[in-house]
């Protein structure tokens, strides 16, 4: 138990945050909404929430994410090299392009629901819901050393 | 019906996920064509086989109920042979291939039900392509099972690996095709069916089945002119049905793509079998699965994809139901793009088939995937249509997609070793890793042969970049693969590739992805090495005693999927290597009989000798892996008098090639000892011109190697004037290399002369446990043969001097002579006998007198009795 297991367990935790939030949005408020609200009213709490949830993610998730995560590379004495490597640096490459990708597509669907295209921001909503799991995937998949 | 339909284009869908993700899967390419045959394409003609049974005999339909359940277990089977084949183990695929077997037969039933229930109609005669086609399965599928079972040999797998494909295409696939097109293709077409379709379907079946009947036997016994003939036949078949379907097509010309598809369908089927015809007749049986395995882009894509989707084309929405406005606004929605869509496939085909170069296939399999795909999603919307109703369901489904085809593309590149960061830097690069290690550059033999990978552990400093040479020389073809992601090609017998990798910090798997092989044991690991110790001065020393310990104590050949992989070098065996001769030795073991009988009458010996590997016990409670010659080390004894003629029989039934070479023999060695491959036999004849205790032994290069796992035995001539005594003994002394036979730490101590051991007649120290029997008073001839490869010996008996010393053909000290003889001396391959008479009851051990031999192996005693 040293600081670096404190620094990992934020980085987990953060994650857990976001990918729980997405999907017991998507499993859980979503259907109950459609459900038991009327469409305007919907729109609000919908609208709502996803704000709340795009000020998290800016304000909280991403500053600890990205810190704890480069941290965490540095101490493991991750090269710029090493990431070419297969193995530990390729699943790590990986797993940044994934995320980036998904941070890209959250992003768009926020744009999308400000633009008033529902149908491309549920499409980017999605599509960041399935890769960050995915991102799960390979965070387990990196060899823990 | 139209959720049944879900579940194929679930299936199309899971099959075009599995060709991007190519190379990250187990077994890519077995995975690809089980996905769509087994999942997509069976589920299909489940459902429409029952569903045209049904129409077209205005039968009463099966219990829905039932038909689901059908299709659920066939599924189910079939998602149990899919995990089963490509992650272990492989009675679990086997069970599935039973699974789906058995639901097929079962369906073949409700349909021959439904035939006797219905009135007799002119659509009758399609039921019978339905049966055959369900016998056909029963037959492909059981052979499936068989393959994937570890049991089946290297050549028999090959043939049955072809007649499996062959039966389950053109049988199962093509005989429900066939008796499905006979109507289904006018409906197309929105014409009446052809006069002549009931005498062509009638004839066309016989053919097919009689084809099938010879062609796949055929391809089981490796004959090629049945194999031809049979499929000749399935060509005639496939003519004659095209008759009434030619008619048709005279009549009226296709207009919707649901035709243009199906009539594309067909002609790649003709094109298929034509060039199955052919390339099974000019080439030799052994080669006829490997050939028309470049066939099967072919078979898949241009015919049965194009057929499947041709007919969901036409019969989606017609399923769908909707009314005829719905029908229509499906139909439209089906044929987006069609055209485009009908090209690529088309022009796929080719481009996968023929010997394009790699970026023209690339492209091949991108206008294929693109092609289906679109398929998938657009028969996904009229599937999904009426499910999810008014649910804005599109963009979930696409953002499904996006996010999936994401992860597939980081996981790829999780997965994937970069080939630019392998051999494309310059050496001088390397080290810049992180851990910023040497990075010295080795080279490994990895041989691929019984099943196994050898060395199935390789130790490597991390950031070492290591070379491995892969060789397969076993009877069937392999590759070897890497969690890494590098992978070789698929290797016929007795090719090589190379492999080369940045040694990561952490331990790297590596498997043969052939289906079914891995589970059989073919796999190995690369563990990086002295991480945490203080550098070893020599790495060898360390290995061989990581090796004693997968050699010594590995529990069986199958025992375990790893294969040993994680006993071997890991560091945990700390021991010096040295034997303990004192340990119990396992229940059950016997000794070798070092009883030598007298030469059988006659002057001809005839004797069988078989080549195969066994597990033996090489020293008390040890058992290792050996090559011998009739299942012992040594091989059997042969004994004859001056003059005897032995014809030898030689057979090999081991995984690699062996062969025989008798001292005792005059004669040229091109023929007699010559080396043969598993399956083969050879006889080996020749007449002992002279007296003598003589060595045989492999003829096969390394013979260090061959040796030293145990391929030796003795051939006693007598010498003419022979005296009598009341025992005689024949002792072959070897050396004992303990590992992986012929594996890289084993074959370094070969080279190095660095034996773990010694043994009398196979097992170290065997004789200490199974004591020789003699009476005092009695006079005891023991004969002696050095094997080698390395040592000789120096054979003394504690406690009484030899009267007699016989070696290599002359007599050095005859009875009565005044001297006496204390050892007898004899070099690697040489031989002779010393006499002895055992003055009073006792304990007498017998030794090789160099101690270090003696110590550690070459010991045994006569226990003598009172007379």
């Amino acid at each position: 138990m040293t600081w670096w297991s404190v620094v990992r367990f934020l980085h987990v935790l953060s994650a857990a945050l976001w990918v729980g939030g997405q999907l017991t949005v998507s499993l859980v408020v979503l259907p109950l909404a459609r459900r038991l609200l009327d469409p305007e009213r919907r729109a609000v709490v919908l609208n709502a929430v996803g704000r709340r949830f795009g000020v998290f993610t800016a304000a909280v998730f991403l500053p600890v994410q990205i810190g704890t995560g480069v941290a965490m590379a540095w101490h493991k004495g991750v090269t710029w090299a090493s990431l070419a490597e297969p193995g530990y640096g390729r699943i790590l490459v990986a797993k940044l392009a994934l995320f980036c990708a998904v941070m890209a597509a959250a992003g768009a669907h926020g744009l999308a629901s400000s633009k008033g295209l529902p149908g491309l921001a549920r499409t980017m909503a999605v599509a960041a819901l399935v890769g960050s799991v995915g991102i799960i995937v390979l965070a387990a998949a990196l060899p823990a050393t | 019906m139209l959720k049944a339909n879900a579940v194929v284009v679930a299936w199309l869908g899971l099959t075009v996920l599995a060709a991007l993700a190519g190379e990250a899967l187990p077994a890519p390419r077995w995975l690809l064509v089980h996905l769509f045959l087994l999942g997509a394409v069976t589920s299909a003609i489940l459902i429409w086989s029952e569903h045209f049974t049904v129409t077209l005999l205005h039968a009463r339909p099966p219990d829905a109920r039932w038909s689901a359940a059908r299709l659920g277990t066939a599924n189910a089977g079939t998602s149990v042979v899919l995990v089963g084949a490509t992650l272990g183990p492989w009675w679990m695929a086997a069970a599935g291939a039973a699974v789906i077997v058995a639901v097929v037969i079962w369906h073949t039933a409700v349909l021959v039900r439904s035939r006797r229930r219905a009135l007799p109609g002119p659509f009758a005669h399609v039921v019978p392509w339905y049966m055959a086609a369900g016998a056909a399965l029963a037959a492909g599928g059981l052979m499936g099972g068989l393959l994937i079972a570890p049991a089946t040999p290297g050549t028999a797998h090959e043939r049955l690996h072809a007649a499996h494909a062959e039966v389950n295409v053109l049988g199962w696939i093509g005989l429900a095709v066939l008796g499905t097109l006979f109507t289904l293709w006018p409906t197309v077409l929105r014409t009446r069916v052809s006069p002549l379709t009931r005498r062509a379907s009638r004839t066309a079946l016989r053919l097919a089945v009689a084809g099938l009947a010879v062609s796949v036997p055929g391809h089981l016994l490796g004959a090629r002119w049945v194999t031809v003939a049979g499929l000749a036949l399935y060509a005639a078949a496939a003519a004659v049905a095209l008759a009434p379907l030619v008619e048709t097509l005279r009549r009226r010309r296709p207009t919707t793509p649901a035709g243009w598809t199906l009539a594309a369908g067909v002609a790649w089927f003709e094109v298929a079998l034509v060039t199955d015809l052919v390339m099974v007749a000019v080439r030799p049986a052994a080669e006829a699965a490997r050939a028309l395995e470049t066939l099967l882009p072919l078979v898949l894509a241009g015919f049965v994809a194009q057929t499947l989707l041709g007919s969901l084309g036409h019969l989606l929405p017609a399923i769908a139901g909707g009314g005829p406005a719905r029908l229509k606004e499906n139909a439209a929605l089906l044929e987006r793009g069609w055209r485009a869509r009908f090209a690529a496939a088309n022009l796929a085909v080719p481009l996968l088939v023929l010997p394009v170069p790699g970026p023209l296939r690339l492209l091949g399999w991108a206008l294929l995937l693109g092609s289906v795909a679109a398929f998938v999603v657009l028969s996904l919307a009229v599937v999904l249509g009426p499910v999810l109703a008014d649910r804005p369901a599109v963009p979930a489904v696409a953002g499904v997609l996006v996010g999936c085809v994401l992860t597939a593309a980081a996981v790829v590149v999780a997965v994937t070793g970069a080939p630019a960061a392998g051999p494309g830097e310059g050496p001088g690069t390397i080290g810049t890793g992180a851990a910023g290690v040497s990075g010295a550059a080795r080279t490994v033999e990895v041989t691929l042969v019984g099943m196994r990978i050898r060395p199935s552990t390789i130790e490597a400093p991390p950031g070492t970049r290591l070379t491995l040479r892969v060789t397969n020389r076993d009877g069937q073809r392999h590759d070897l693969r890497l969690s890494t992601g590098q992978s070789t090609p698929m290797m016929d017998p007795g090719a090589s590739a190379d492999l080369t990798l940045q040694m990561p910090a952490t331990p790297v798997d590596g498997w043969c992805t052939v289906v079914g092989h891995r589970a059989a044991g073919m796999t190995m690991r690369i563990v990086p090495q002295g991480t945490s110790s203080a550098a070893p001065p020599t790495t060898s020393a360390d290995q061989g005693a990581g090796d004693q310990g997968t050699g010594g104590h590995d529990p069986s050949a199958h025992g375990r999927a790893d294969g040993g992989s994680t006993t071997g070098g890991t560091g945990g065996n700390t021991g010096t290597g040295r034997l303990d001769l004192t340990a119990p030795r396992s229940d059950g073991w016997k000794p070798y009989d070092a009883t030598l009988r007298p030469a059988a009458g006659g002057t001809e010996h005839r004797i069988e000798i078989h080549a195969r590997e066994a597990e033996l016990e090489v020293a008390p409670g040890v058992r290792q892996r050996m090559w011998t010659f009739n299942g012992t080390v040594p091989g059997p004894v042969l004994r004859g008098r001056v003059g005897d003629v032995f014809t030898v029989t030689f057979v090999n039934d081991a995984a690699m090639g062996h062969g025989l070479d008798f001292h005792a023999g005059a004669l040229a060695p091109d023929r007699p000892m010559r080396t043969i491959q598993p399956g083969e036999r050879l006889t080996y004849r020749f007449r002992a011109e002279f007296a003598g205790a003589w060595l045989y032994h492999c003829s096969t290069m390394p013979m260090s190697q061959h040796i030293a796992n145990g391929m030796y035995g003795a051939v006693i001539v007598d010498p003419p004037d022979l005296g009598r005594v009341d025992r005689e003994y024949v002792l072959v002394q070897g050396e004992l290399y303990l590992g992986e036979p012929g594996g890289q730490a084993q074959v370094d101590k070969i080279d190095q002369g660095r034996p773990d051991g010694w043994m009398f007649n196979g097992t170290a120290a065997g004789y200490d446990h199974a004591p020789l029997e003699a009476k005092a008073g009695e006079r005891v001839r023991i004969w002696a043969v050095a094997a080698g490869p390395g040592d000789g010996t120096s054979l003394h008996v504690v406690g009484v001097p030899y009267d007699t010393v016989y070696k290599e053909g002359a007599y050095m000290l005859r009875k009565g002579d005044p001297g006496g003889a204390q050892a007898l001396d004899l070099a690697p391959a040489q031989g002779g006998f010393v006499e002895l008479r055992f003055p009073e009851p006792g304990t007498y051990p017998i030794v090789d007198h160099d101690m270090r031999h003696a110590e550690a192996g070459a010991h045994g005693v006569f226990r003598v009795g009172a007379p």
